[in-house]
């Protein structure tokens, strides 16, 4: 079994990579937290069972870890990246603007809403295995990603509906926190 | 999982669709559509990218303790 759950690790990483990039918003802290995360599954490899959701699994520990550095960290300077992608040499001008927005908009993004979004569209994942993975209902999780893409309609084509779709949750109506401190609160509330 | 994602790096980014559609779901998801598009054309580098030899060797440490 050891075996395997290192090649599925493996594997998995540059799946985490994009995760830890959706909470950072920063890469050198995303690949501190697939680090951590790694050290951490690996410690606990014996807690997994075989034949369960591994990647949900893992998902679960580097989002727990970001969750925990969070807490550590809470006044930390928040240092935002935009990918490489944003300065696609091959892409026009033009197209590189647009890029770049939607890559600043994205970054303002509640941190749940972008992580859901990551996990589907970039990942292919499930709204089933996102909600696994980060611990919500499915309803939930399909909630994130819509209003995820209408937010960034609304910001991209100057739509202003963006009061309702910033909302983290459809069934948990709050004021919108820009920054991730409601991950924590969350996690205190589990 | 990457179904799209070559596809999605070997096109050129569109622009935002916006003067087209003019119903308010045709609108949506042709802006959906732009948007999976150019996420894939701005993050899967990220995703491409080589894994960092030291955490590699974490792995492969790991593996080859519990291994003996």
């Amino acid at each position: 079994m050891s075996s395997a759950f290192h090649a599925e690790l493996v594997a998995l990483l540059p799946r985490l990579r994009i995760q830890a990039l959706a909470l950072t918003r920063n890469r050198a802290a995303a690949e501190d937290l697939v680090q951590d995360a790694v050290a951490n599954a690996l410690a606990a490899q014996d807690s997994f069972t075989p034949g369960t959701n591994f990647a949900a699994w893992m998902h679960r520990i580097l989002r727990n870890r970001f969750i925990s550095t969070l807490r550590k960290q809470r006044d930390t300077t928040d240092i935002e990246d935009l990918p490489a992608g944003a300065f696609a040499v091959g892409a026009t001008h033009e197209d590189r603007l647009v890029l770049k927005e939607l890559g600043r908009a994205v970054n303002k993004l509640p941190v749940d809403q972008r992580e859901a979004l990551f996990m589907v569209v970039l990942q292919g994942m499930s709204y089933e295995d996102v909600a696994a993975a980060t611990g919500c209902a499915v309803g939930t999780a399909k909630s994130r990603v819509f209003r995820a893409r209408r937010q960034l309609q609304a910001w991209l084509m100057g739509e202003d509906r963006a009061g309702e779709a910033a909302r983290p949750d459809a069934a948990q109506p709050e004021k919108r926190r820009p920054s991730s401190s409601h991950l924590v609160e969350e996690a205190r509330d589990a | 999982m990457h179904d799209n994602a070559k596809q999605n790096r070997d096109d050129p980014p569109p622009s935002p669709p916006g003067e087209g559609a003019t119903q308010p779901n045709a609108a949506e998801a042709a802006f959906d559509l732009w948007l999976n598009r150019s996420l894939h054309q701005l993050y899967d580098g990220v995703a491409a990218e080589p894994v960092p030899p030291e955490l590699l060797r974490l792995i492969e440490t790991d593996r080859g303790r519990r291994g003996k």
